[in-house]
C-alpha cells in the first residue's frame, strides 16, 4: 500500500483537474505500452519501467491486450479521476481537520503560533514561509508525499506526533490545506532528489563513512561521536533565529525524517530547510560516500532504544570494579529507561535535555554497583557566573522494602513517606539523601556509597556503589529475588535542569538475580534418564501381564 | 523562384549585420563620465567580537563582526553604491569570494547576474548558507578538500551570505541588474565608471545603515565626485 500511495503522491505541484487526469492516463497507459512492447512478458514480473504490471494483462495475446487495455484505460480513467481528486486532497475539508487537530500548536493562520506553541522546542512548523524540513527535493519544494508522510508518521523527538488515527483521507486533506498557506511556495514543482546507487552497509562501508564523517567534519555540529556535542552546537540558529540543537545521531530513533539507511542518505543529500544542517549530495568525495556515510551513522547507536520494562542487576562472583570503562561493564547487557520532563509541579520541564539513561546492574555478596551512562552535550557544575547548574543523576528507592504494592509518592516522595536516593553530582560526587518531595532533600550522613564518574564525546558514564546491607535503618538494604522499586532522575545542568526541573521516571521494579548455581545442569538430566528407567519398567511389567 | 530565394538570403543576410553593426556600442567608450562617490558616516563604528572555540589556527581567537567599518576622513567601507534605473550587459568577470580566515573575503561584493565562485582556501568545513528572496536561497556544505564552488545568482537582490559552523561569519552579494556599481574601500571611496553622461540618481546601500539615495550629473570624459552621508 505504501508503495501504491507513493506513486500517488508525486503528483506534487499545484492539482489542477487537467494535470491529474494527464498524470493518471499517462500512469494507467505505462504497463499497458510495455505489455505491447515486450513480446512475451511474464504474468509478475517487474516491469522495465520498475512498475509492477497492475493490469495483469502481461499474460494476454496481443490484440486481446489491446483491446483488454484501451478498455481498461477507459475504466480506470473513469474511476481514477475520483481517486486522484481523493489523493490530492480537499482543502477545504482539511481544513476543518486542520482546525480541530492542528491549530493547537500550529495556529489558525499556519504561522506556528498556537498557544500552546510557547512550551514547546524545538518549536512547531511556521507553514506561511512553506519551508519544510523532511524533503525528498532538490529543491525547497516538498512533494505531497514528504508532507503526507510526516503528518502521518510524526516528527519523532518533538512534540509532533504522528496522526495515523486519522483516516487516510483527512491526512491527504491536510496537506492540500497546508499548501494553502504558502501557495507561492508550491508553485515551482518538486524536483526528485536523486541518490547515488545504494551501497550495502559492511564493515568496510562504514569505515569509509567514518573517514567521510572525519573528512567532511560532521563533528562540527554533531560531536566526535555523534552525541550533538559539537564546538559549534551552542551557536546554531535557525531560520527563524530560534536556537536549534544538532542531531544526536547516536539515537537515530528521534531522526525527525526517519532512521532508515535510506533516510539518512535522503537527509544528507537533501540537507534539512530552514536549519543549519546543509546538504552534501556536492560535497563528498563521491557520490556513493552518501552511503557510506549513512551506514557509518546508522552503526553509532541501534534503530530502535528497545526499552527496558524489568530491570536486573546480575549476581557475580568477583570484585566489581569502580571505572565505568572497565571490559567488566561491557560483559552486562545494557537497559534502556526512558525519562520524560518532570510537569507535575512547578517549575516544570516540557522540554527536558536528558531522554534516556541506560543502566547497568550488578551485585555480589558484599556489594551492589550501578552503571550510568547517558548523552549529556554540555559538561557543566554550578556556577553562578554562567547560571549553569551541575549535572547531576540519582536513583530513587523506598526507605525499605515494600511488604505490598503501596510505594512512596514516584515524584521524591511526600510529607508521608520518603524515598532513599542515591545521587551524583558532577563537581560533589556520590551522596545519600532522604526526600520528601523535590524541594526537601535531607542529606544521610556518614555516606556509604562510591562514585566514580568520566565524561568523554557527550556522555557521561558512571559508577554508583554502595554496601548490599545497610549498616543502620536509615537506608535500604538490598536482597536477591526481591523486586525492588526503583525510579530515576537526572539534571542536564548545562540546560538549566535544576532542582524540580528534570527529568524522571516513575516507578520501576530493579530485581537482584539469584546466583545460578550448577544444579540445573544436573537435576533436568537426573529426571530424565530416571523418568526413562520407570517408563521402561513400567513397559516390561505390562507386557509381562499381557 | 530560385534566384528569388537568392535574393531574399541575400537581403537577409545584410539586413542582419546591419542589425548587428546598428547594435550600441558600450556607453562608455562614446561620451561616458565617472563617478567617483566618498560615502562617509559620523556616528562611531560598530564592531562585535567573540571568542572562538574552534579552528583556532585557522580562525584566529577572537572574530570580528563589522557592523559599521569607518576609516579616515569618516568614509564608511562596505557601502553598495549603484546609478538607479540603469540597464546594461553583464560584466564578463566572474565574482568570486573566499571564505579566508573564517570571514567573507569581500565583506560586500557586488556583481551583476551569473555566476559566482565561492571559494575556500581555509581548509576547514564552511557551509555557505544564503538567505534571498528572487534567488533560490542555498544551504551547502564546503567541506576542506572542496576548494571551489560554483553558484548562480540570476536575479538582482542582496544576498546574505552565512556559515552556521562558524556564525560570525557573515557576508553580502549585491546582485545589480546593470553595471554601474562600485563597493567604496576603507575610505568611503569608490569609482563607477563610463557612465552615460546625463542626470542620475546615486543609491547607496550598507548592510547596517540602510539605503541613501543622491542626485549626481555625470558629464563625458569628466569626473563627478558626489558625497554622500549615511545617517541612522
Amino acid at each position: 500500500m505504501r508503495a501504491l500511495v507513493s506513486r500517488r503522491g508525486v503528483g506534487g505541484g499545484g492539482p489542477s483537474s487537467t494535470t491529474l487526469v494527464a498524470a493518471r492516463l499517462a500512469r494507467v497507459g505505462e504497463p499497458c505500452s510495455t505489455t505491447l512492447a515486450a513480446t512475451r512478458v511474464a504474468g509478475s514480473q517487474t516491469l522495465a519501467s520498475g512498475s509492477p504490471d497492475y493490469t495483469g494483462l502481461a499474460g494476454l495475446r496481443r490484440p486481446a491486450r489491446l483491446a483488454a487495455c484501451a478498455l481498461l484505460s477507459l475504466i480506470s480513467l473513469a474511476a481514477g479521476v475520483g481517486q486522484a481528486y481523493g489523493q490530492a486532497g480537499d482543502a477545504q475539508a482539511g481544513k476543518i481537520v486542520y482546525e480541530k487537530k492542528c491549530a493547537l500548536c500550529h495556529g489558525e493562520k499556519g504561522d506556528g503560533k498556537g498557544p500552546a506553541a510557547d512550551l514547546l522546542d524545538p518549536r512547531p512548523r511556521d507553514f506561511t514561509t512553506g519551508i519544510y524540513k523532511i524533503r525528498t527535493t532538490a529543491n525547497k519544494t516538498p512533494t505531497d508525499q514528504d508532507l503526507f508522510t510526516v503528518i502521518t508518521h510524526g516528527m519523532p523527538g518533538t512534540f509532533m506526533p504522528g496522526w495515523k488515527v486519522l483516516p487516510e483521507k483527512d491526512r491527504w486533506s491536510l496537506v492540500a490545506y497546508l499548501k494553502t498557506f504558502a501557495p507561492e511556495r508550491f508553485k515551482e514543482a518538486p524536483k526528485k532528489q536523486e541518490l547515488p546507487k545504494e551501497v550495502a552497509s559492511s564493515p568496510e562501508s562504514i569505515k569509509r563513512g567514518k573517514e567521510m564523517f572525519e573528512a567532511i567534519e560532521c563533528n562540527k555540529c554533531h560531536g566526535a561521536a555523534g552525541r550533538a556535542d559539537g564546538p559549534s552546537r551552542p551557536e546554531l540558529k535557525d531560520e527563524w533565529g530560534h536556537p536549534i540543537r544538532p542531531a544526536n545521531l547516536a539515537k537515530r530513533w528521534n531522526f525527525r525524517g526517519g532512521a532508515t539507511r535510506a533516510d539518512i542518505a535522503m537527509r544528507l543529500a537533501a540537507g534539512i530547510l530552514g536549519t543549519p544542517m546543509p546538504t552534501f549530495i556536492d560535497s563528498v568525495e563521491k557520490p556513493e560516500d552518501i552511503w557510506h556515510l549513512a551506514n557509518y551513522i546508522a552503526s553509532l547507536g541501534p534503530e530502535s532504544p528497545g526499552y527496558a520494562t524489568l530491570l536486573s542487576a546480575r549476581a557475580v562472583a568477583g570484585d566489581i570494579p569502580d571505572d565505568p570503562n572497565a571490559p567488566f561493564w561491557a560483559g552486562i547487557a545494557p537497559q534502556n529507561v526512558p525519562l520524560v520532563g518532570q510537569v507535575t509541579i512547578e517549575p516544570r520541564n516540557v522540554n527536558p535535555a536528558i531522554d534516556v539513561v541506560t543502566l547497568r546492574a550488578a551485585w555480589n555478596e558484599k556489594e551492589i554497583a550501578f552503571h550510568l551512562a547517558w548523552d549529556d552535550p554540555t559538561r557543566s557544575v554550578q556556577d553562578a557566573v554562567n547560571k549553569t547548574f551541575a549535572d547531576a543523576v540519582a536513583l530513587q528507592f523506598p526507605r525499605e522494602l515494600p511488604t505490598g504494592l503501596e510505594r512512596p509518592y514516584f515524584l521524591m516522595g511526600d510529607a508521608s513517606d520518603a524515598v532513599y536516593l542515591l545521587r551524583w553530582e558532577n563537581g560533589k560526587g556520590g551522596t545519600e539523601a532522604h526526600a520528601n518531595g523535590p524541594a526537601k532533600l535531607a542529606p544521610i550522613a556518614g555516606g556509604e556509597v562510591t562514585a566514580k564518574a568520566v565524561y568523554a564525546d557527550g556522555q557521561y558514564r558512571l559508577v554508583l556503589k554502595r554496601p548490599l546491607v545497610s549498616k543502620d535503618a536509615a537506608r535500604l538494604t538490598f536482597r536477591p529475588g526481591v523486586f525492588t522499586p526503583i525510579a530515576f532522575q537526572a539534571w542536564d545542568g548545562g540546560a538549566g535542569e535544576a532542582g524540580a526541573r528534570m527529568s524522571l521516571t516513575s516507578w520501576y521494579y530493579l530485581r537482584l538475580e539469584e546466583p545460578q548455581s550448577s544444579r540445573r545442569f544436573v537435576v533436568p538430566p537426573v529426571v530424565a534418564v530416571l523418568t526413562f528407567v520407570v517408563m521402561v519398567l513400567v513397559g516390561r511389567v505390562a507386557r509381562r501381564r499381557a | 523562384m530560385r534566384r528569388a530565394f537568392g535574393a531574399f538570403l541575400a537581403l537577409a543576410l545584410v539586413a542582419g549585420l546591419a542589425v548587428f553593426v546598428a547594435r550600441p556600442a558600450p556607453v562608455g567608450a562614446q561620451g561616458g563620465g565617472t563617478i567617483e562617490a566618498t560615502v562617509t558616516y559620523a556616528g562611531a563604528p560598530q564592531i562585535q567580537t567573540l571568542k572562538i572555540n574552534k579552528d583556532t589556527d585557522k580562525c584566529g581567537t577572537e572574530a570580528k563582526i563589522e557592523k559599521v567599518v569607518v576609516g579616515g576622513n569618516k568614509g564608511l567601507a562596505n557601502a553598495v553604491v549603484s546609478v538607479a534605473g540603469m540597464k546594461g550587459e553583464t560584466t564578463a568577470k566572474k565574482a568570486e569570494v573566499d571564505q579566508h580566515g573564517c570571514k567573507f573575503v569581500p565583506h560586500v561584493l557586488a556583481m551583476t547576474p551569473g555566476e559566482i565562485e565561492i571559494k575556500n582556501s581555509d581548509g576547514v568545513l564552511h557551509n555557505i548558507h544564503t538567505y534571498s528572496t528572487a534567488n533560490p536561497s542555498i544551504n551547502k556544505a564546503q567541506p576542506k578538500f572542496k576548494k571551489v564552488m560554483t553558484e548562480k545568482f540570476e536575479k538582482p537582490e542582496i544576498i546574505k551570505l552565512t556559515c552556521d559552523v562558524h556564525s560570525w561569519m557573515l557576508g553580502w552579494v549585491a546582485v545589480m541588474p546593470h553595471p554601474y556599481f562600485g563597493v567604496t574601500d576603507g575610505s568611503g571611496v569608490t569609482k563607477i565608471a563610463n557612465v552615460p553622461a546625463g542626470k542620475h540618481t546615486l543609491e547607496v546601500w550598507h548592510e547596517t545603515l540602510g539605503k541613501q539615495t543622491k542626485e549626481v550629473e555625470v558629464k563625458a570624459g569628466q569626473v563627478a565626485k558626489v558625497s554622500i552621508e549615511m545617517k541612522k
